[in-house]
């Protein structure tokens, strides 16, 4: 590169200063820029209206009775352990095998599902097929079907849930493979190696701490996925908080809430931290 | 010995990086390829252990026909080959040790590997590499806390480590500063003499080409337009190579020198 630059320096090359001295005017805005603001202004303001949006309900919302029942916490209840931190354990089990299972399996379809590690093309292919069809079904929806498949109860949920953990972090992990620098892997290939131990000497070395960065990721997902996913029928503290729905005992429900509230940002800052440590 | 028999590359989209070269390398020669960028030099390096694919034509490594060979056969052949890469190609985030242990994949299991669970005499073997080019102390250093130079040295322990019976380099000191230039190419040409490895090397520095080589190769388009001995070469050689007078720029000491400069 640079000596590309300096053999340009020595050639003809017409001087640069003359032009660079006039000031050019700020670009206009273009015209296109413009139609397509309007018309992303337009197509939200339609839906507003098919949506039946409605500004004042912003306020009429807060005069509903509902929002007494969540008034005074009922703490008596939260605070018994076979209420909450039970149940919200049985939440983390879930979480935790889910995140654990599916990391484990993500990483060689992620490795197939990058076109700089796949074996084949085919390969890649299918894999990626797979995955796109498995992706686009809503976690909720695959919940519902597995827990009907399954069993009521946590195994269901933690399988819904190792589906949901493996598909979002094959996309993260294969799109990180996809950027690593492809020339250790010819070195590798280079010496003779087989295809899985070359992408094993050359390639994990370089992707590995962006896997534990997306995994630490998962795991924070999955601890919310799983409460969401005890509401319809997963086991877990969402199980609870729906039971307790069915009564109407938002005072309850506010109360286990907020535990939730501090676990999850408890959770998220030992992700982050963990993040920032190898990344 | 390597024997290339009318070799032609053609490059996906239509380009012609090498046209009907043949040549002969014998055990233990030291090969400097010259050309300008785009010449074919690295194509002829890359088609040699087929990492990139001869279109037409016969590569003989050792007896081994290397044009259209695949799966273990290719492996086989490339495990014979030790090669280093102007930009070392390293796996940055992992230990030297690591790195060089690449250099063995082709005689352990997968499995061993992928594990880490390397044979002591494949690590025995990395260790002597390590300690050929003086670099040993840092065997458990991650290679990106290496200068330019160590990390250069660290490639060529990856291909000693392969106990190869060939060494390609292709412009190894490209990316390295005039001193480290000259270590590097010193360890190379002391390799080539004391284990009689055959060593070809890519170079863009004219005036190292003449310190170090004994043979020259000169590509032009992809055609090989000279093939001889170093000493019979002049400056009419290498402006009949280049097709251009040599300036500064192709020569290593000047731009020691400070020879060449935006002004």
């Amino acid at each position: 590169m640079r000596l590309a630059g300096m053999a340009m320096a020595d050639t003809d090359v017409a001087d640069p200063t003359v032009s660079a001295t006039v000031r050019p005017r700020k670009p206009r805005l273009r015209a296109r820029t413009v139609l397509i603001a309007a018309g992303v202004i337009a197509f939200t303001v339609y839906s507003a209206q098919q949506s039946g949006w409605e500004w004042g309900s912003f306020i009429t919302v807060w005069t509903n009775p509902l929002w007494q029942r969540f008034w005074p916490i009922d703490w008596e209840f939260v605070l018994d352990r076979n209420n909450v931190l039970d149940p919200l354990i049985e939440t983390f089990q879930i979480a935790i095998v889910a995140t654990v299972i599916g990391c484990l399996l993500a990483m060689p379809i992620g490795f197939m599902m990058s076109q700089l590690t796949a074996p084949n093309r085919p390969t890649f292919i299918i894999v990626r097929s797979i995955m796109n069809v498995v992706r686009a079904i809503p976690d909720l929806l695959l919940a519902v079907i597995l827990v009907a498949a399954v069993s009521i109860g946590a195994f269901g949920g933690a399988i819904a849930l190792t589906v949901f953990s493996t598909a979002v972090l094959v996309k993260l992990f294969s799109e990180t493979i996809d950027g690593a620098d492809p020339r250790p892997l010819e070195a590798a290939l280079a010496a003779g190696g087989r295809h899985t131990a070359a992408v094993r000497a050359g390639v994990l070395p370089e992707v590995f701490p962006a896997y534990v960065a997306y995994s630490a990721y998962v795991f924070e997902l999955n601890v919310r996925a799983s409460v969401v996913i005890g509401l319809v029928g997963g086991g877990g503290i969402g199980r609870v908080i729906e039971a307790q729905r069915q009564f109407f005992r938002y005072d309850r429900i506010l109360g286990i809430l907020i535990v939730i509230f501090v676990i999850v940002m408890i959770i998220e800052q030992i992700s982050d931290a963990i993040r920032r440590r190898v990344l | 010995m390597i024997e290339f028999d009318d070799v032609s590359v053609t490059y996906r989209g239509g380009v012609k990086a090498l046209r009907n070269v043949s040549l002969t390398i014998d055990d233990g020669e030291f090969v400097v390829v010259v050309g300008l960028s785009g010449a074919g030099k690295s194509t002829l390096l890359r088609a040699m252990n087929g990492l990139v694919p001869a279109t037409s034509g016969s590569i003989k490594v050792n007896g081994t026909e290397v044009v259209g060979a695949k799966g273990s056969q290719l492996r086989q052949v490339r495990s014979q080959i030790g090669m280093i890469f102007q930009t070392f190609n390293l796996a940055t985030r992992t230990t030297v040790m690591n790195n060089v242990l690449m250099g063995r994949l082709a005689t352990v299991p997968t499995w061993r590997s992928t594990l880490g669970l390397w044979p002591a005499a494949d690590k025995e073997a990395a260790f002597e590499a390590l300690e050929r080019v003086s670099i040993v102390d840092k065997a458990y250093v991650r290679a990106s806390n290496l200068s330019g130079g160590q990390q250069q040295r660290v490639g060529i322990a990856r291909a000693l480590a392969q106990e190869p019976s060939v060494m390609l380099a292709d412009e190894p000191v490209a990316a390295l500063d005039p001193v480290t230039s000259h270590q590097v190419m010193g360890d190379l040409q002391r390799i080539n003499r004391d284990l009689g490895i055959t060593t070809l090397i890519n170079l863009h520095f004219l005036d190292l080409a003449r310190n170090y080589g004994k043979r020259l190769i000169g590509l032009r388009e992809g055609e090989l337009v000279f093939d001889g001995d170093i000493a019979d070469v002049d400056d009419d050689t290498f402006r009949e190579i280049y097709g251009r007078a040599i300036t500064p720029d192709d020569l290593l000491a000047a731009d020691a020198a400070g020879g060449h400069g935006n002004g």
